[in-house]
């Protein structure tokens, strides 16, 4: 799974390659676009396009009946009813494309939201280090050493919440770059990446996840933890950037949809797709 | 519900806490849910401070697993349909709420401005079934034979006469005369063609289209600053247009000389006369590599092709670019790979590929053509492979207007062919709509015209049952021309002795007229069991049908005659009277019945004075022709000759032909004759697959008209119509009307009570 994860997120750095620097909005659109032709292309292959145009068709001609038979309340009713039952085909034909366009969706928004989800500390800003425990461990009978790298500092010991198996310290970033924190806990070491002051479209990994099959697929960022270890994840938690439209912070997600949708259906006629 | 949305919350999330408890209990089950959700999920106490990305991957599933509607938000790709759908609810329910809301008030409004419709209706529902050229005489054969039972018994529980028809009997002016309630002059249509007194040339007599008026001067183009002229030529108000000033809705299709469409309460899909893209009246293009099959065809164009490698490199041939100064032809181009040993052809046209059967026609295929600056024009067509080897042969429909962009107006509203064309799939628009010209021209065969024929019946079928269902109370009219169209191109094999026999091969048989009459009769079964106790049905046909086995060349005649003369040195002259001398010309003739005299002052290069010199040569002229003997066969051609100013008083009595020609039984305007061409011979024999007619005499050629209700069926007129269906909703019918009420007593029409006050 890591291998595919290495391997599919090389894509995306390959992509972003020439946008890092630039706002994430050059970024956002690209990926955008090429997530909207990805989608038309699956939804032409794999959709009935004769069917979505006759229902699509059916649904427009009953709408202007509504406008063609105003005066007449029957008709009117009925073409109501028409416009539910095509509008009901119309969906029935979207399944089709939708089960199959759910993985590759899936698979481009987890490696997109390692590139828009977070921000990458300031220097001198703090962030909450947490250690999240399998169930049925105790974090108070675990001993873990933890050992910053010399860009950052751990500025409380370590918190202790029994209710949430959790273990969690306060750190302050103190210079630039991506570091790599070291833990300890009996004879077993596993490393944890902090990114201080990256590029404006760097690539974040918050949560080190243990090796299970969805923790591996929802966390591509860093390699997975050791099973034997009992730990379930290990999560930096980094503020939340959002994309800045004239001052308006909107959640990336919905510029992603907005944009790939807008591509999408502007792109349709091209590719001579019936959406 | 409430709907709590912290910062870092996606969409969906707002939209999974909107679902119902039970729903959301759904979405829980599964364990692999709940999985994904401890997975992505950990920290569930902060949601501020979540995997995110664990999240989004546990609530997408969640939608997707849940199988409700919701789940179409999943990924921008199922966003389209998921954006769509919602877009087609919102308008959905905000049209519903908008319309129940003004119904109320349209409902008064309607009461207030006094339309009280139907109050005084004897009927809730008229039907008029069109059926263009039925005969009477064929159809009280076939009803005596039993082999019409619908019409049998329409004739039986309600009413049944042969149906006067106008002077002369073709289709645009009896179809005029019909929805107007009056004779030819005062609609102004006499002919489908009307000639331009300044250039002898022949105009189209029902509709005009212009150039924009104003154009900017872009480079190689013109650019319009204001829209066409399309002008409508007919006079006088449809009877369709009265009933919706009093509030009765009418549904109007295909009804001749409705082309452009006229304003009223209703709908109306034009008819014969709406043109193609090209503007004319209906051009095939003949595909072939066969080179002794390449020459001048009537109605169409003969496309040379060349196979090489069994490939073929060609065009369609569209309208004239009118954009341009120096406007010329758009071609699309065109590759076809034929596939012999299959006997298929793979036509590449406008960025689809279609496959197409040896002798199958495709489904209507949608073009685009673009004469620049961004415009786009939108057309129709059907293809068909007639020929794969030794020579390659397909034939293309005309380029028909687009019902769903139409380039023209073609239905009124506007959006009424659009919403068809959604409804029921593309459909032929063009007014003349059965390509009998390519039959004739042997550019289709008998079958393939039949099959295209029903084809293009069906399509009408559907949209009358379609009107049929949606206007209980009101009127639907439909014309089918399928009837003529058949009539004129299968008539000879009624006919034994006809020419065309002789010259050419029988293939069919009588049985295709018969045919035509049982599914005509099969088609009134089906409609009269769909309309309501409190309607009433006529069907009706404008004209009837006799034999055409013989051309008269009145020109010719005219020319032999010393009437009509011809430029020095010259005994013949090229179509359009390329040759004719007007200077010492006295008469000409023009169409399928019109004969013009060379009015001085009214024609450019007039000979004969106006007024009582006018009349004597009219005399003469009416004389010499009625009568009128074929020497060859030894039949009378000529039976009778109308003079314009004794059958017509109207106010556009002066657009119509100084003398109409009656012609008898057997005869009728020759094809050469009508274009003008002035040849040797007088008579001479059609040998045309078209080889019925009714441009003749109107005492030959009476239409017929059924009726489910008991009405006064002596000697009805086609006139009558109009006046007996406003009186059926409760209106009289308007002085100026020429034709009677059938259902009140007979003898007095409203014009001539108005004459004798």
């Amino acid at each position: 799974m890591w291998t595919f994860n290495a391997a599919f997120g090389r894509i995306f750095e390959i992509i972003f390659l020439p946008f890092r620097q630039a706002s994430p909005w050059f970024g956002m659109i690209l990926i955008s676009l090429l997530t909207g032709l990805l989608m038309l292309f699956i939804f032409r292959h794999t959709s009935n396009q004769e069917g979505i145009r006759k229902a699509k068709n059916k649904i427009k001609a009953h709408l202007l009946e509504l406008r063609l038979y105003k005066d007449n309340m029957r008709v009117s009713l009925k073409a109501y009813g028409h416009i539910l039952l095509a509008n009901l085909k119309y969906l029935s034909y979207s399944a089709k494309p939708m089960l199959v366009m759910i993985v590759p969706v899936l698979l481009i928004l987890i490696q997109l939201n390692l590139w828009f989800g977070y921000r990458s500390l300031d220097v001198g800003q703090e962030a909450v280090l947490k250690i999240k425990l399998e169930e049925g461990k105790n974090p108070f009978q675990i001993e873990i050493a933890i050992e910053p790298p010399a860009g950052i500092s751990v500025e409380t010991p370590a918190l202790r919440i029994e209710e949430l198996r959790e273990i969690d310290w306060r750190l302050r970033a103190l210079d630039k770059g991506v570091h790599t924190i070291t833990f300890r806990w009996e004879n077993q070491s596993f490393p944890k990446q902090v990114a201080v002051e990256q590029h404006r479209l760097s690539k974040i990994s918050a949560v080190k996840a243990s090796s299970s099959f969805f923790d591996q697929l929802f966390n591509p960022g860093e390699r997975p933890l050791l099973k034997k270890l009992g730990i379930q994840s290990v999560e930096v938690v980094y503020p939340a950037p959002g994309m800045n439209l004239f001052g308006w912070h909107i959640h990336w997600l919905i510029v992603f949809f907005a944009l790939s949708i807008i591509f999408g259906f502007g792109l349709k006629g091209f590719f001579k797709v019936e959406i | 519900m409430a709907i709590r949305r912290s910062r870092c919350e996606a969409p969906w999330a707002v939209a999974i806490s909107c679902l119902p408890r039970g729903k959301r209990r759904l979405c829980a089950w599964s364990e692999m849910i709940q999985k994904i959700r401890s997975a992505g999920l950990h920290s569930a106490v902060r949601m501020d401070k979540k995997n995110r990305l664990a999240k989004i991957g546990a609530v997408i599933l969640l939608f997707f697993l849940s199988g409700l509607p919701l789940a179409a938000y999943i990924g921008p790709g199922a966003g389209f349909a998921f954006l769509s759908s919602f877009l087609v609810l919102f308008l959905t329910f905000f049209l519903a709420i908008f319309s129940f809301v003004a119904w109320p008030f349209r409902f008064f409004f309607r009461l207030i401005r006094g339309k009280k419709a139907y109050k005084k209706s004897q009927v809730e529902q008229v039907v008029i079934i069109g059926l263009d050229g039925l005969s009477p005489e064929l159809a009280e054969k076939y009803m005596a034979d039993g082999k019409l039972p619908h019409l049998s018994k329409l004739k039986q529980e309600g009413a049944y006469a042969r149906l006067q028809t106008t002077t002369p009997a073709i289709s645009p002016v009896a179809w005029s005369s019909f929805m107007t309630g009056s004779e030819p002059s005062k609609h102004n249509i006499f002919d489908f063609l009307s000639r331009d007194p300044k250039t002898y040339l022949p105009d189209l007599s029902s509709a005009r289209i212009g150039k924009p008026k104003r154009v900017f001067s872009l480079g190689k183009y013109n650019v319009p600053l204001s829209k066409p002229e399309i002008r409508g030529l007919r006079k006088s108000v449809p009877f369709w247009k009265i009933l919706g000033d009093h509030g009765i809705f009418s549904t109007v299709l295909r009804v001749p000389i409705t082309f452009p469409p006229e304003k009223f309460k209703g709908h109306l899909l034009s008819g014969m006369c709406a043109p193609d893209l090209k503007g004319s009246q209906g051009t095939f293009s003949f595909y072939t590599s066969d080179p002794d099959k390449i020459k001048k065809r009537e109605g169409g164009i003969a496309i040379p092709v060349e196979v090489k490698g069994n490939r073929v490199e060609t065009y369609i041939s569209g309208p004239d670019n009118s954009l341009l100064k120096k406007a010329e032809e758009i071609r699309l181009p065109m590759r076809i790979s034929i596939e012999p040993e299959k006997e298929q052809a793979r036509i590449e046209v406008s960025g689809q590929k279609i496959m197409l059967k040896k002798e199958t026609f495709s489904p209507w295929i949608r073009l685009t053509f673009r004469p620049g600056l961004g415009m786009k024009i939108k057309a129709i067509c059907r293809f068909y492979v007639s020929q794969v080897r030794p020579y390659f042969e397909m034939y293309l429909t005309p380029l028909n207007i687009d019902p769903e962009k139409p380039a023209l107006p073609i239905s009124h509203p506007f959006i009424y062919s659009v919403y068809l064309s959604k409804l029921l799939g593309s459909f032929i628009t063009l007014g003349e709509a059965n390509d009998t010209w390519a039959l004739n021209e042997g550019a289709l065969s008998e079958q393939a015209f039949l099959e295209l024929t029903y084809s293009n019946h069906r399509e009408w079928e559907a949209m009358v049952d379609n009107a049929l269902a949606k206007t209980k109370k009101g009127l639907v009219i439909c014309v089918f021309e399928t009837t003529d169209s058949i009539s004129h191109m299968f008539w000879r094999y009624l006919d034994k002795d006809h020419p065309a026999l002789k010259s050419g091969r029988a293939l069919m048989s009588d049985k295709v007229i018969e045919e035509l009459f049982r599914n005509m009769d099969e088609m009134v079964g089906r409609l009269w069991k769909k309309m309501g106790e409190k309607s009433a049905l006529f069907i009706m046909s404008d004209h009837g049908f006799k034999s055409f086995k013989r051309g008269v060349n009145l020109n010719s005649w005219l020319h032999k005659t010393g009437y009509l003369f011809l430029k020095n040195g010259k005994a013949e002259s090229e179509e359009w009277f390329r040759d004719v001398d007007w200077e010492r010309t006295k008469a000409y003739a023009l169409g399928l019945g019109g004969l013009y005299v060379n009015e001085k002052g009214r024609e450019a290069k007039g000979l004969v004075g106006a007024g009582d010199e006018t009349r004597a040569l009219k005399a003469e002229l009416l004389k010499k022709l009625t009568g009128l003997k074929d020497e060859e066969k030894g039949v009378v051609a000529v039976s009778r000759v109308y003079d314009r100013d004794e059958i017509y008083h109207g106010p556009y009595k002066e657009n119509s032909p100084d003398l109409i020609i009656g012609y008898n039984a057997g005869y009728r305007a020759s094809w050469e004759g009508v274009t003008g061409k002035i040849t040797p011979a007088v008579f001479e024999d059609n040998t045309k697959a078209w080889s019925g007619d009714h441009c003749i005499d109107p005492a030959w050629v009476p239409g017929v008209l059924f009726c489910s209700r008991k009405i006064d069926a002596k000697n009805p007129s086609i006139m009558d119509i109009a006046p007996t269906v406003l009186e059926l909703f409760g209106l009289e019918p308007p002085a100026h009307m020429d034709g009677r009420s059938l259902l009140t007593k007979p003898g007095i029409a409203p014009a001539a009570k108005e004459k004798k006050s």
